[in-house]
């Protein structure tokens, strides 16, 4: 009898233990280190191409070059200088609302810097009161990696009383906007960001221009900080060029009504052959931006570009009483948009082919229990690195099997699209930073790496970053001496 | 050990009931923000703020369903190896596949949204079987109490 219950005791016991066992190791396994490297995190994906000699990710030979070095001609005066001062604080937007959050210049969004194509920006980064430290990514503008501002992999982050100073030669015209890179889940969401235009050399001085950057704070939706329609002069027939810029953690749907809407730009980059539109959404992803340009009508009636709904831009002279309409069906697809022209290389004969799998499953990260997104399986830390070497021409598959969209952001890259589940691109040359992919959708890519570095590959969903969707490319021969963890204060998502 | 048996499972049934009354609490704060003019998009989901009050319904189910109603669930099979209750472990083991079952039908539901309806289906029978496994230890407390009663009268 008493053998018959120690018996079955320990069958109790071993059972308990073949159970929590398991979900111990895989518990601990999760954890991170408190001090790590962006060069120890993973495994290499060398791409197809045959690795550079034996060395591991990182190091090649004997002359590795650092991030550190990677910088913009320093004997190049630069032609705009700019000072940001950042703070946490509570302030007020210019609709009135008061929010807890964080100002560059006292003001969210932070200001508008607006510079001509081949200029050398400089901008003098001054942290005066945010206590986890503070860095600037410049969205969408290829700079020199010193310059890319992620925390922990090409700097440090600035802690309160520091600075930092970030120099880019601005090459490319186009929308573009800035924003924290060190705890960016929250100090984006709360207002660390800014808007960024590069006009092009020759502007058109007959075209209107409006900057519409779009920013939920505390989930209230806002343009340039106002939370009523932001109404623009425009005589008739005048053309306009609105700027979208996305600076949320989802995509923002715009639509126009009272005139022909056209795409002329997306992610900095001039569309080709764009053909107004009617009827249509216009999807600007997380990150992204989007150029309109509408012709003013003859009547001289307003004109109004819904921005995600709640607010707009109206365009108008003698009234702004542009009525409201619901959100067309239709989404404006880009895939066959416009015209077809040369993009400037062969993406056929790639140097590297990459595979990235968006998935999600139950996991442990860094001891914590949840749904995880997963990249070709591997949980973060352990996801590919993808190896480059500089000029290779690279093509990547994006698949999402996870159930939810992916604004998917290179750093210091604009890749092109050439399908969508297998369905080439017909139409203008579809240059991208932040792409929308959509759960089940599988898009091809491909660049010229030709910004050597170590480039962030992640989801512009600031909280799925945080939740382990962040791949890294990284150039052969790069090396970084900036760490990442608890112990560094370094913590780029 | 046996009671601690009865008290989990019951618990996992009364958890099924709070994440009904939580998922329906948020969707009727939803429909009340846009019946009044709020929009409510994929950028404003993703922002993760509090609008409107019910929307809290939303992360809470989450968290109680993803989290909380799984470690319970498991807690459950493991007391059920010492609980001598008449097929306690096989019980205790339905409901917490059914919990993670759960867990999965929900994710799913974001984009098959068929899954969302099994997802409802599903909750029915987590809560059915973790009042079953409840119930089975009151018939095991029985058992055991006429086991014991002829024990006592022969002494």
């Amino acid at each position: 009898m008493l053998r018959d219950r120690r018996l079955r005791l320990a069958a109790a016991w071993a059972a308990t233990l073949l159970v929590l066992g398991p979900l111990a190791w895989l518990w601990q396994d999760s954890l991170l280190p408190h001090s790590y490297s962006v060069l120890d995190m993973g495994y290499a994906d060398d791409g197809g191409a045959a690795p550079a000699g034996h060395a591991s990710h990182g190091g090649v030979g004997g002359h590795s070059r650092s991030v550190a070095n990677l910088v913009a001609d320093p004997n190049h005066r630069a032609d705009v200088t700019v000072t940001l001062t950042a703070r946490k604080e509570r302030f007020r937007l210019a609709s009135g609302r008061e929010v807890d959050g964080y100002t560059l210049n006292a003001q969210s969004p932070g200001p508008l810097i607006e510079v001509t194509a081949g200029q050398l920006v400089q901008v003098h980064l001054i942290n005066e009161s945010v206590p986890d430290g503070v860095t600037l990514h410049w969205h969408g503008v290829d700079v020199p990696n010193a310059a890319d501002g992620v925390a922990g992999v090409t700097q440090d982050a600035v802690g309160p009383g520091r600075e930092f100073v970030y120099r880019f030669v601005a090459d490319q015209p186009g929308t573009f906007w800035y924003h924290s890179h060190q705890v960016s889940h929250q100090q984006v969401i709360r207002g660390l960001l800014g808007p960024l235009v590069v006009r092009p050399a020759a502007a058109n001085r007959d075209m209107a221009e409006v900057v519409a950057l779009t920013h939920l704070y505390n989930g209230v939706r806002t343009i340039n900080g106002q939370e009523a329609d932001l109404r623009v002069e425009a005589e008739s027939g005048k053309r306009v060029r609105i700027r979208v810029i996305n600076t949320d953690n989802g995509p923002v749907s715009i639509w126009v009504t009272g005139a022909a809407g056209t795409l002329v730009a997306l992610d900095g980059t001039e569309l080709q052959g764009p053909t107004p539109f009617h009827d249509k959404t216009v999807l600007v992803t997380a990150g992204a931006r989007a150029d309109l340009e509408i012709v003013m009508p003859i009547n001289g009636a307003p004109v109004r570009v819904q921005v995600g709904g709640a607010l707009s831009v109206v365009l108008g002279s003698r009234s702004f009483g542009a009525p409201v309409a619901t959100r067309p069906a239709a989404t404006l697809d880009l895939l066959g948009y416009g015209t077809m022209a040369p993009i400037g290389f062969d993406p056929d004969v790639p140097d590297r082919r990459f595979e990235y799998v968006i998935g999600r499953r139950i996991a442990f990260l860094d001891g914590r229990p949840g749904m995880y997104w997963t990249v070709n399986g591997h949980l973060f830390p352990n996801v590919p690195m993808l190896m480059v070497a500089d000029r290779d021409v690279v093509r990547m598959t994006i698949t999402n099997e996870s159930g939810e969209v992916h604004p998917m952001h290179l750093h210091g890259h604009h890749a092109v699209v050439l399908s969508r589940n297998g369905v080439a691109v017909s139409g203008t040359p579809w240059w991208v930073d932040s792409l929308n992919v959509d759960d089940g959708e599988s898009y091809e890519i491909a660049f010229v790496a030709d910004n050597p570095g170590i480039w962030a590959n992640h989801c512009h969903n600031l909280s799925h970053a945080v939740e382990g969707l962040i791949i890294h490319l990284m150039y052969e021969g790069i090396t970084t001496p900036y760490a990442m963890g608890t112990k560094t204060g370094n913590n780029p998502e | 050990m046996r009671t601690v048996y009865k008290v989990l499972a019951y618990i996992v049934a009364a958890e099924v009931v709070v994440q009904a009354m939580l998922i329906v609490y948020a969707i009727a704060g939803l429909s009340k923000w846009v019946s009044n003019g709020g929009v409510f998009d994929k950028a404003v989901m993703e922002d993760r703020q509090i609008i409107f009050p019910e929307i809290i319904g939303l992360p809470l189910h989450g968290l109680n369903g993803g989290i909380i109603i799984p470690v319970i669930a498991l807690a459950l099979l493991i007391c059920s190896f010492f609980a001598k209750v008449p097929g306690g472990v096989m019980w205790a083991a339905l409901v917490l596949a059914l919990a993670i079952v759960q867990v999965q039908l929900g994710y799913m539901g974001h984009d098959l949204t068929v899954a969302g309806a099994l997802h409802g289906l599903n909750a029915m029978a987590l809560f059915v079987t973790a009042l079953h496994a409840a119930r089975r230890s009151r018939v095991a407390a029985a058992a055991t109490a006429e086991a014991a009663q002829p024990a006592a009268s022969s002494v």
